[in-house]
C-alpha cells in the first residue's frame, strides 16, 4: 500500500475535522481555565457555587434519568415483540419505528404542545369526562419535557434492542425449553441476561441524548431551564461567554463519562468479548 | 403463553399510538379553518397551507435550509467517501483512532458544536454566518456518510478490485469504474439520511442565525414560541411526507438494517 | 410395542405441506438415523418430535401416551443443535445444570450429576470455562453432556457433526454411538451424511419429500435400496432399464434391446422389485477382451471414454449401447482412453429397483 496514496484520501477529513471541530473545542475548553490571564478553576468553582445551576444541573439529571427508565419499560416488550413477530409485521412495525426517528424534532416536540396545553386535547379530554375540574398544567414542566423526550428517544431504544435481539440465536431458546424451561424462564434466564449489554448501550444513547437535547426542553420547558437550554441563554441572550463555555465543557465532560463507563459496564457483561 | 403474547401484542400496539398518536394529531389539526389550533378541528380548510406560500420567511428559510443541507453534503461526501474508502480497505496504524476521530461529530453535544463553532468560526475567524452554518452541517454529516458507505463497503470484496489492477487499470480508475458502481445504493442512501439530518438540525443552526439567515427548524421555532396559529401544523405534515417519501427511497437503497445496527 | 410412534401426520408451512401422512416407529433403546438431502423433511420431522413445532394433523405417541400437545418443557427429551445452541453467558458447568437446576434438584446432587456427566464426554477441568473459549469438539461434547444430564427419555440430534472438521467427525461419532449405547438411551439422529448415518445406526430412515423411501438396518440398505432414488443417493451410479422380466427360474433373467441378465434372488424381497437395474461403479469390472454379449449374459462390450485417477483405483466413463458406464477398478496398467473393453455385471451384485 502507498503511504501517499492513504495521506491523499485521510487529509482533508482529518484538517476539516480538526479546523472546524477539534480545535474550537479545545479552544473552549482551554479558556474555561483561563481568567484575566490567569490560571484558575474560578470559573467551575464559580458554577458548582451557584444554587441556580446546580438546580439546573439536578432538573436535567432527573428528567434524563425518568426519560431513560421510561423509554427502557416502554421500548423493551416492544422490541422484544417486534422481534419475535413474522417477518411481514416485523418490516411494517421497524418502518413505522424508524419514521418518527427520521421526522423533525421541532415537529414532535410541537405535536405535544397541542397534547399537553392548558387549553391542549388532554385538558379538554379530561376536563369533558368530569376527571378533573381545572386544566392540569403540565406544560412547560419537567414531566412535558420528560415526555416530549420519551417520545424523541423511544424510537432509538426500540431499533437498537431490536438489533441486538434479531442477533439472538433463538436456538438458545429451544434449548432451555428442551432441557424444561417454560417460556417466562428462558425469557428470563436466557433471552434477558444476553440483551442486557443492548439495554445498556440504547439506555446510554437515550440518557446522552436526553441530557444533551436542546429543541424539546426549549419549547416543552418554557421557563423551565435544562443545561442545554441554559448553555444558549448564556451565550445569545446574556452574552457570557466564558459560562457558555464552562457549561459546554461540563457537558462533554458528563457525555464521556456517562459513555465511558457504561461501555466498559456492557462490554464487561458482553460474554463474547 | 397465548395470553403473554396477547398481551405483549396489546401493549407494542400502545407504544406505537403513543409514538404515532401526535404526528395523527398535528396532521388533522392542519385542516384547521379558524386561527386557533384545535382538536378535533372545526371544518376542513387549506388555508393553512396557502399561508405557508404567503410568509416569506418561510419559504427563504426552506431555501436556504435545503442549500445548506445540499452543499454541506455535497462538501461531506468529497471528504467522506475517500476516508470511508481508506478505513474501510486499508489497514494501517492509527486506523482505530481516525475511525473515532470522523464518527466523534456525533458524540459531542450538538449544542457544544453549535456553540463553539459560534464562538471560533463567526468571531474568532471572522466567517459569515452563511459559511459557519455550512461547515457546521457539513461536519454534523460527516459521521453519518462514513458510516453508512463503510457499511456498504464492509459488503465489497476487495478482491475485485486487486481483480481490476491486475487487468491493468490505475488505483484511481478502479476506484471509479469497479468500487463505485458497486457502492452506489450506499452512498445515495448516505446523502439521504445525512440530508436528513442536516435539514432537521437545530443544534447548530440555532446559533448561526443573523440578518437574512435562519434555517426552516429555526424559524418553525420562533414561530411557535410567538404564535399558535394551525400554520406549523400544516409544514409538519409537509416534513413529514418528505420524510415519509425520503425513508421509502432509504428503504429500496439498503433497507432499514442499517438503523439497527449498533 | 414400538415406543414412539408418529401416526398420519401433516406438518405445511406457507400452505405447503413438508409432511403429509407421515408414520413411524421407534424401538426402545434403538438409534434410528433419519437421512436425506436438504429439504427432505428430516429436521422437520425431528422438531416435530421435539415439540418445537406442532403437527396439523395426526398423532405423537410417545411411550404409550398422547404426547402431540404436550409442551417442549414438559417432554424430558434431550436435544442436540447443529449450532450446539451452548448458552453464551453460563460457563459449561452452568450449561449442563440449566436442566437439572429446574427440576428443583438440591445443589449437591446438580454437582454430583453434572461432574459426572462431564467425565462421560471427557471435559473434567472444563466446568469454569465459557462456551467461546472451547473448540468445535469440546462445544459439542458440552452440548451432548447438557442433553443427557437430564436422563432424557428421548434423545435427539440434529446434525450434530456438520460443523466439525473431517477427521473430529469420525471421533465423535464413535463417541455418540458408545454413549448412546452405554446408556441405552432411544435416540433420533438427523444427517445428510450418509457414512455418518450408517456407521452409529441400528435403523435408518432415508427421507424424499417428506416421505421415508425405505426404512431398514444400515447393511440392509447399503445393498438392496429399495428404490431408484435410494439407489442413488447412497452411491448406485448405474442403471439399466429393463424390458423384460422373469422370475420363474432360479435367478431373474432379464433383458433389453437382446442384451441378457440375470440377477440373484433375495430372500426378503428388498432390491428385487421393479424394472430398473441399478449397479455401485466399484461392483462392475471391465474385461479386457472382447465377448459376444448377446451370448453370455451380464456383459456389454464397450469404448472408455475418460479415465481418472482416484488414488487407490481408476475411474472409467465407458460407452456401451445401453448408455454410459461408470466404473471404478484396481489395477496397475490403466485401460487407454478409446480402447475397446467389456463391462461385466456380476448377477450378486445387481439391484432391481422400481
Amino acid at each position: 500500500m502507498n503511504k501517499r496514496f492513504l495521506y491523499l484520501l485521510l487529509l482533508p477529513g482529518i484538517l476539516f475535522l480538526a479546523a472546524f471541530m477539534l480545535i474550537p473545542i479545545m479552544l473552549t475548553i482551554a479558556s474555561t481555565f483561563v481568567q484575566d490571564g490567569q490560571l484558575t478553576l474560578e470559573g467551575y468553582l464559580h458554577f458548582f457555587r451557584d444554587g441556580y445551576f446546580n438546580r439546573i444541573l439536578f432538573t436535567t439529571l432527573r428528567v434524563s434519568v425518568v426519560t431513560t427508565l421510561v423509554c427502557v419499560v416502554l421500548g423493551y416488550p416492544a422490541a422484544y415483540y417486534i422481534s419475535r413477530t413474522s417477518a411481514r409485521k416485523k418490516s411494517i412495525l421497524l418502518a413505522l419505528a424508524i419514521f418518527p426517528l427520521l421526522t423533525s424534532p421541532v415537529v414532535r416536540s410541537f405535536s405535544w404542545m397541542i397534547i399537553l396545553g392548558k387549553k391542549g386535547l388532554l385538558n379538554t379530554f379530561l376536563l369533558s369526562t368530569g376527571l378533573i375540574h381545572d386544566p392540569l398544567e403540565i406544560m412547560y414542566t419537567p414531566v412535558a419535557m420528560m415526555v416530549g423526550l420519551v417520545h424523541l428517544f423511544l424510537p432509538l431504544i426500540i431499533i437498537t434492542l431490536l438489533g441486538v435481539m434479531e442477533n439472538l440465536d433463538y436456538e438458545l431458546v429451544l434449548a432451555a425449553r428442551s432441557l424444561g424451561a417454560s417460556s417466562f424462564t428462558a425469557f428470563r434466564k436466557i433471552i434477558f441476561p444476553l440483551t442486557v449489554p443492548g439495554l445498556i448501550i440504547g439506555s446510554i444513547l437515550v440518557f446522552v441524548g436526553s441530557l444533551t437535547a436542546y429543541t424539546t426542553p426549549a419549547l416543552l420547558g418554557g421557563k423551565e431551564r435544562v443545561i442545554s437550554t441554559f448553555l444558549y441563554q448564556n451565550a445569545m441572550t446574556l452574552n457570557d461567554w466564558q459560562a457558555a463555555s464552562v457549561i459546554a465543557v461540563i457537558m462533554i465532560v458528563i457525555t464521556f463519562v456517562v459513555v465511558g463507563l457504561m461501555n466498559k459496564w456492557a462490554n464487561r457483561l458482553n460474554p463474547k468479548g | 403463553m397465548k395470553e403473554g403474547n396477547r398481551a405483549l401484542s396489546l401493549y407494542t400496539l400502545l407504544v406505537f399510538i403513543f409514538l404515532l398518536g401526535p404526528l395523527a394529531i398535528i396532521s388533522v389539526t392542519s385542516f384547521e379553518p379558524g386561527t386557533i389550533l384545535k382538536f378535533p378541528p372545526e371544518g376542513f380548510s387549506l388555508r393553512w397551507y396557502k399561508n405557508i406560500f404567503e410568509v416569506s420567511m418561510f419559504m427563504e428559510t426552506f431555501k436556504t435550509s435545503v442549500i445548506v443541507s445540499m452543499l454541506g453534503n455535497l462538501l461531506a461526501l468529497l471528504l467522506g467517501v475517500p476516508a470511508a474508502y481508506a478505513l474501510s480497505r486499508f489497514s494501517f496504524r492509527g486506523r482505530d483512532t481516525l475511525n473515532a476521530l470522523f464518527l466523534s461529530p456525533v458524540l459531542i453535544p450538538g449544542i457544544v458544536l453549535g456553540f463553539t463553532l459560534l464562538r471560533y468560526l463567526i468571531v474568532v475567524y471572522g466567517l459569515p454566518i452563511y459559511a459557519g452554518l455550512l461547515i457546521g452541517h457539513t461536519v454534523i454529516m460527516l459521521p453519518f456518510i462514513i458510516r453508512v458507505i463503510a457499511s456498504s463497503l464492509a459488503n465489497f470484496d476487495f478482491a475485485v478490485e486487486e481483480a481490476a489492477q491486475s487487468l491493468g487499470a490505475g488505483r484511481l480508475y478502479t476506484f471509479y469504474k469497479i468500487v463505485l458502481p458497486n457502492i452506489r445504493s450506499g452512498i445515495m442512501a448516505a446523502i439521504l439520511i445525512a440530508f436528513l439530518e442536516s435539514f432537521n438540525n437545530v443544534d447548530i443552526s440555532v446559533f448561526m442565525t443573523g440578518p437574512g439567515v435562519s434555517t426552516l427548524p429555526i424559524q418553525m421555532l420562533t414561530y411557535v414560541q410567538n404564535y399558535f396559529d394551525p400554520t406549523i401544523a400544516a409544514i409538519s405534515v409537509i416534513l413529514m411526507v418528505l420524510t415519509a417519501a425520503l425513508m421509502f427511497i432509504i428503504e429500496r437503497l439498503m433497507g432499514f438494517a442499517y438503523f439497527t445496527k449498533r | 410395542m414400538a415406543l414412539l410412534s408418529l401416526e398420519q401426520v401433516s406438518v405445511a408451512y406457507d400452505n405447503h405441506f413438508i409432511l403429509e401422512d407421515f408414520n413411524l416407529q421407534l424401538e426402545k433403546g434403538q438409534l434410528l438415523s433419519l437421512l436425506g438431502p436438504s429439504g427432505c423433511g428430516k429436521t422437520t420431522t425431528l422438531r416435530l418430535i421435539a415439540g418445537f413445532l406442532n403437527a396439523e394433523q395426526g398423532k405423537f405417541m410417545f411411550s404409550g401416551q398422547d404426547y402431540t400437545h404436550v409442551p417442549v418443557n414438559k417432554r424430558n427429551f434431550g436435544f442436540v443443535f447443529q449450532s450446539y445452541a451452548l448458552f453464551p453467558h453460563m460457563s459449561v458447568y452452568d450449561n449442563v445444570a440449566f436442566g437439572l437446576r429446574l427440576r428443583k434438584l438440591k445443589e449437591a446432587e446438580v454437582k454430583k450429576r453434572v461432574l459426572r456427566m462431564l467425565d462421560i464426554v471427557s471435559l473434567n477441568d472444563f466446568e469454569k470455562r465459557l462456551p467461546q473459549s472451547l473448540s468445535g469438539g469440546q462445544r459439542q461434547r458440552v452440548a451432548i453432556a447438557r442433553a443427557l444430564v437430564i436422563e432424557p427419555d428421548l434423545l435427539l440430534f440434529d446434525e450434530p457433526l456438520s460443523n466439525l472438521d473431517a477427521n473430529l467427525r469420525v471421533n465423535m461419532r464413535v463417541e455418540i454411538r458408545r454413549i448412546q449405547q452405554e446408556l441405552g438411551i432411544t435416540t433420533v439422529y438427523v444427517s445428510h451424511d450418509q457414512e455418518e448415518c450408517f456407521s452409529i445406526s441400528d435403523q435408518v430412515a432415508v427421507m424424499n419429500q417428506g416421505k421415508i423411501e425405505q426404512l431398514d438396518h444400515p447393511a440392509a440398505i447399503f445393498k438392496y435400496p429399495a428404490s431408484e432414488y435410494v439407489a442413488r443417493f447412497i452411491g448406485f451410479g448405474n442403471f439399466i432399464s429393463f424390458e423384460n422380466r422373469n422370475d420363474e427360474g432360479e435367478d431373474i433373467e432379464l433383458s433389453t434391446k437382446g442384451f441378457n441378465f440375470q440377477a440373484v434372488k433375495r430372500l426378503n424381497g428388498a432390491g428385487n422389485k421393479g424394472l430398473l437395474g441399478a449397479i455401485r461403479p466399484d461392483d462392475l469390472q471391465l474385461l479386457v477382451n472382447v465377448v459376444d454379449s448377446k451370448l453370455v449374459s451380464n456383459t456389454l462390450p464397450g469404448t472408455v471414454q475418460v479415465s481418472t485417477y482416484l488414488g487407490r483405483s481408476y475411474q472409467y466413463e465407458v460407452e456401451t449401447e445401453l448408455g454410459t458406464f461408470t466404473v471404478n477398478q484396481e489395477m496397475e496398467e490403466p485401460f487407454r482412453q478409446g480402447q475397446r473393453v467389456t463391462v461385466y455385471f456380476p448377477k450378486e451384485k445387481l439391484v432391481l429397483v422400481q
